[in-house]
C-alpha cells in the first residue's frame, strides 16, 4: 500500500516537476507587505524602497532639491508598463552613453536623484539606495535576467513627417495639460511641476524631446493615455524643452562663465 | 554663573559639530537621519537641564553602533517595527541607567584615576581622528578589526579609494582652524567650518557634481515637537527579550562615558558638579529620548572638548545647542544643503587631535605608575575600542589604589627595653606580611609596636597579633602593643589574648 502511494506522489512530482520550475514563486504583493506586522531584513528594505519611490519627499528628503516624487514618472510605484517601469534590475551593469561608464543599478538610481531630482548624488551605500534597489529587484522577479522587460522605458514615436511645433506645443499645452500642472507648469495641487526651480532639471531623461514625447502620448493627460497624436505629444514635448529649469548638473559653471567672458 | 554670551556662543559650535554626527549615528544605528537629529536636540536638552555640568550629551559612536547591532536581527532596517524595537531598547536602557542611579553606582567611577581619564580622552581623541578620516577622504564604510589595518589599506590602495576633491575640502578645514586659532581661539571651529564650505562652493563651482561624486549634508525638514508614543505590546516584550543583555551593555557604556566626562570637567574646572545627578539625567533623557522620536546618547567627548575650549561652564550651553541644531537646521537648511561632509569632519579631526595631549604624558611621566595606567588606557583603547579601555582603566586605578593603600610605613627605633615599630597607614589582610618580614629579622627581642598612627585594624592583623605574641612568649620576648581608647575597644572585641600588653596612649 505505501509503496504504491509513494509511486503515486512520485509520477505526480515528475508530471508536475517542469510547471513547477517555470512557476514563480508567490512573491506577496506590496499592500500584503505593508500590513505584515515583522518583515525580514530584504522585505522591509522592499517596502522602504517603496515608501521612498512613491513619497520621496518625505522619506529621501535629503537628497531631494526639486518638489517631484520618484513617481510622478514612474507611475504606479513603477509598477505600469511604458511609464518607465522599474522591472529592469536584470539590464544591469551595463553601458550607458549618458555618463560613458558602466554603470549599475546603483549609480543608476543615484543620478535620478542628481537629474530627474535635481538634488545631490547620495553616497553610495546610503540606505535610500540600497532600498530602492531592493525595491527594483522585487519589481523585476519573473523578468528573463539580461534581456529588456517588455513595455521598458517609454514607446518611441516613429517620424511623423513632421518637425515638432512648440507653438502648437504652448496650445495643446494650456487645452490638456494646464489645468493640473498649471499654466506655469508650477503644478497644482498633487500634480507635479514640469518646468521651474521645483522641476527636473536640463541633465534630466525627461528634458529630451523624443523621450518627453513618448511619455506624454503613452501616459498623459493622466488617466487618459494614448489619447492625443504622437505629433500633439512632439510639439507639447517640444515646448515643455524649451522653458526655464535648472541648470545640467554636468555643466561646469566655472567653464561656462570662462565662456561667457571670452564670447 | 559665567557670561551668557559664551554659553550661547559654545551652544552654537556644539550644534555646529552634532549635525554631522547624528545623521552618520542614525545611520549606524539603522535609522533615517532625522532620528539622529532628534537625538541631537532632545537628549542635548534633557540631560543638560537635569543635569548639573557643561558636558554635552547627544548622540554617540558606540551607542549607536551597539542599537544596531542589537535591533537588526529582530526587523528589517528603517522600517516601522524596526524603529519600534528601537524605542523599546531605549526605554530598556533609560531604567537601567535609573535603576544604576538608585543604587548610587556613579561610584565606581570615583576609582578612576586621574591618568586613566586623560589615558581615556586621548584614547577617545585617537578614535575621533579615525572616524573622521571615512568622511575626509569619502571611503565608503570599510570594517577593520585594528586602526593600523586601515591605514595601510587606505595608503597602499589611495588612488582607488580616496576622493581627492573631498581630501582638499578637508584639508582646507584643518588648515583653516589651525590658522584661524592663531588669529582667535574662540572663532577658530567657525572659521574651520566657513573655510571647508567656501573651498567645497569653489570645487562645486569649478567641477561639476557627478565627477566630484562629493557628499553633501543635504536637505533636513525637521519637525519642532515630533511627538511619538513607543508602542509596547505583549508580543513586541516576548521578542524583545533579547533586546535586555544589549541594553544593560549600552546603559553601561552610555553611563561609563559619560561619567569619564563629568570626572574630567570635574577634575580639570571648578564646576559644582554631582556625579549621581549626571547618572539621574542620563537615565530621564534616554527614557524620554522614544517619547521625542530620538534614540539613545551619551555624553561626547569632542563636543564636551570643543564646549570647554569655548569657556563654558553651566549646563545652560547644552541647552542652546540643542536649541540651535533646531534653528540651523530649519532656518538654514538650503545653506546647509551644500556643506560637505568633508568640512564637517575636518572640524572633528581638529577637536579629536586637541584631546591627545603631549604635556599630559610629559605630565604623567614623572609617576611611573601613573604613566603606565596612562600609556594602558590609550593603547587599549585604540586596539579595542572604548568600552573595554574604560573597563581596563577602572581595572587598573583600583589595583594601584590598593596597592598604595597596602603599603605600610615601618620605621624601627632601638630603646634600651627593646625594639619599638611605628606602624603607619592601614593594618589589614594585604598589608600584615610586611609586618611579618620585620618581626621575622627581630626575632627574640622585646618588641614594641606603636599602633596609634594606624588607621584601621582587622581581624587578621588582631590573629596575627596573637600568634606573634605566643610565639615570642616560647622565647621569653614580650609583645606591647601602643594605643588608644577606641583601639583597645576594638581590638577587646576581636578577642585579643593576655598575653600581649595593651598601653593606652
Amino acid at each position: 500500500m505505501k509503496i504504491n502511494h509513494l509511486l503515486i506522489c512520485g509520477s505526480l512530482l515528475l508530471l508536475l516537476a517542469p510547471t513547477l520550475s517555470h512557476a514563480q514563486q508567490n512573491q506577496p504583493s506590496i499592500e500584503q507587505l505593508l500590513v505584515e506586522p515583522f518583515l525580514d531584513d530584504y522585505y522591509s528594505n522592499v517596502v522602504y524602497g517603496y515608501e521612498i519611490i512613491t513619497d520621496t519627499q518625505k522619506h529621501a528628503s535629503r537628497y531631494v532639491g526639486n518638489s517631484l516624487d520618484c513617481s510622478n514618472c514612474h507611475l504606479q510605484a513603477g509598477t505600469q508598463k511604458e511609464a518607465l517601469p522599474l522591472n529592469v534590475a536584470g539590464m544591469y551593469p551595463k553601458w550607458r552613453a549618458k555618463n560613458g561608464k558602466r554603470n549599475g543599478i546603483g549609480l543608476r538610481i543615484r543620478e535620478c536623484f542628481l537629474y530627474s531630482l535635481d538634488g545631490i548624488m547620495p553616497p553610495e551605500d546610503a540606505p535610500e539606495v540600497l532600498a530602492i534597489a531592493a525595491y527594483i529587484t522585487y519589481l523585476s522577479q519573473g523578468e528573463v535576467m539580461g534581456a529588456e522587460p517588455e513595455g521598458r522605458g517609454v514607446p518611441t514615436l516613429p517620424a511623423t513627417g513632421y518637425d515638432p511645433n512648440p507653438a502648437n506645443g504652448r496650445s495643446v499645452y494650456l487645452e490638456q495639460c494646464s489645468s493640473c500642472h498649471g499654466e506655469q507648469g508650477e503644478g497644482i495641487e498633487e500634480m507635479p511641476a514640469v518646468w521651474g526651480l521645483d522641476s527636473y532639471n536640463k541633465g534630466a531623461g525627461m528634458n529630451g524631446i523624443r523621450e518627453a514625447a513618448g511619455f506624454i502620448w503613452a501616459n498623459m493627460p493622466f488617466g487618459n493615455g494614448k489619447s492625443l497624436s504622437q505629433q500633439q505629444a512632439l510639439d507639447v514635448s517640444a515646448y515643455l524643452n524649451l522653458q526655464y529649469r535648472p541648470a545640467d548638473p554636468r555643466d561646469s559653471k566655472f567653464l561656462k562663465l570662462l565662456e561667457d567672458l571670452f564670447n | 554663573m559665567g557670561d551668557w554670551r559664551t554659553e550661547v556662543f559654545a551652544g552654537f559650535v556644539g550644534a555646529i559639530l552634532v549635525i554631522p554626527q547624528g545623521i552618520t549615528y542614525a545611520y549606524l544605528a539603522g535609522l533615517q537621519p532625522e532620528y539622529g537629529l532628534y537625538c541631537a536636540i532632545f537628549v542635548t536638552l534633557f540631560s543638560s537641564i537635569l543635569g548639573t555640568s557643561s558636558m554635552m550629551s547627544g548622540p554617540n559612536t558606540a551607542v549607536a553602533i551597539l542599537i544596531g547591532v542589537a535591533v537588526l536581527p529582530l526587523a528589517g532596517r528603517g522600517s516601522p517595527v524596526y524603529i519600534d524595537f528601537v524605542f523599546l531598547l531605549c526605554m530598556m536602557v533609560g531604567l537601567i541607567q535609573l535603576l544604576f542611579w538608585l543604587l548610587r553606582g556613579a561610584r565606581i567611577f570615583q576609582y578612576l584615576s586621574p591618568a586613566a581619564i586623560s589615558g581615556i580622552s586621548a584614547g577617545a581623541g585617537f578614535l575621533i581622528i579615525m572616524a573622521s578620516l571615512d568622511s575626509i577622504l569619502d571611503l565608503s564604510t570599510f570594517r577593520t578589526t585594528f586602526f593600523y589595518e586601515k591605514l595601510y589599506v587606505i595608503i597602499s590602495d589611495a588612488t582607488d579609494l580616496v576622493n581627492p576633491y573631498s581630501l582638499v575640502i578637508g584639508i582646507s578645514t584643518i588648515l583653516g582652524g589651525y590658522i584661524g586659532r592663531r588669529y582667535s581661539a574662540r572663532y577658530y571651529i567657525i572659521i574651520a567650518v566657513c573655510t571647508g564650505y567656501l573651498c567645497g562652493l569653489l570645487v562645486a563651482f569649478i567641477w561639476p557634481q557627478p565627477l566630484t561624486e562629493l557628499e553633501y549634508l543635504g536637505r533636513m525638514p525637521l519637525q519642532w515637537l515630533p511627538f511619538s508614543i513607543p508602542s509596547v505590546n505583549i508580543e513586541y516584550l516576548m521578542t524583545s527579550i533579547k533586546l535586555v543583555p544589549y541594553a544593560f551593555t549600552i546603559a553601561f557604556i552610555g553611563l561609563a562615558q559619560s561619567l569619564v566626562i563629568v570626572r574630567e570637567l570635574k577634575m580639570e574646572t571648578d564646576q559644582d558638579i554631582d556625579l549621581d545627578k549626571e547618572v539621574y539625567a542620563q537615565g530621564l533623557a534616554n527614557f524620554l529620548a522614544p517619547f521625542f522620536s530620538s534614540f539613545v546618547g551619551s555624553g561626547s567627548f569632542n563636543r564636551t572638548k570643543a564646549n570647554r575650549s569655548l569657556g563654558a561652564t553651566t549646563p545652560f550651553s547644552g541647552i542652546a545647542a540643542a536649541g540651535f541644531v533646531l534653528i540651523l537646521i530649519t532656518f538654514l537648511g538650503p545653506v546647509l544643503t551644500y556643506m560637505p561632509m568633508a568640512a564637517m569632519a575636518g572640524t572633528l579631526f581638529i577637536v579629536g587631535a586637541d584631546m591627545i595631549k603631549w604635556s599630559d604624558v610629559k605630565h604623567y611621566a614623572q609617576v611611573r605608575s601613573e604613566l603606565v595606567i596612562y600609556l594602558a588606557t590609550f593603547i587599549s583603547i585604540i586596539f579595542f575600542g572604548l568600552a573595554t579601555g574604560i573597563v581596563i582603566a577602572v581595572f587598573l586605578s583600583v589595583s594601584v589604589f590598593l596597592l598604595r593603600i597596602s603599603q605600610l610605613e615601618l620605621s624601627v627605633e632601638n630603646k634600651d627595653s627593646g625594639t619599638l615599630l611605628k606602624v603607619k597607614g592601614a593594618l589589614f589582610y594585604a598589608s600584615v606580611a610586611h609586618l611579618t618580614e620585620k618581626f621575622q629579622s627581630h626575632f627574640g627581642e622585646n618588641l614594641t609596636v606603636d599602633l596609634q598612627y594606624t588607621t584601621h585594624i582587622d581581624q587578621s592583623a588582631v590573629d596575627f597579633f596573637i600568634r606573634e605574641s605566643s610565639n615570642m612568649a616560647a622565647q621569653g620576648a614580650k609583645l606591647t602593643l601602643l594605643i588608644n581608647d577606641q583601639q583597645r575597644r576594638f581590638l577587646k572585641k576581636l578577642g585579643i589574648s593576655s598575653d600581649i600588653e595593651l598601653i593606652s596612649l
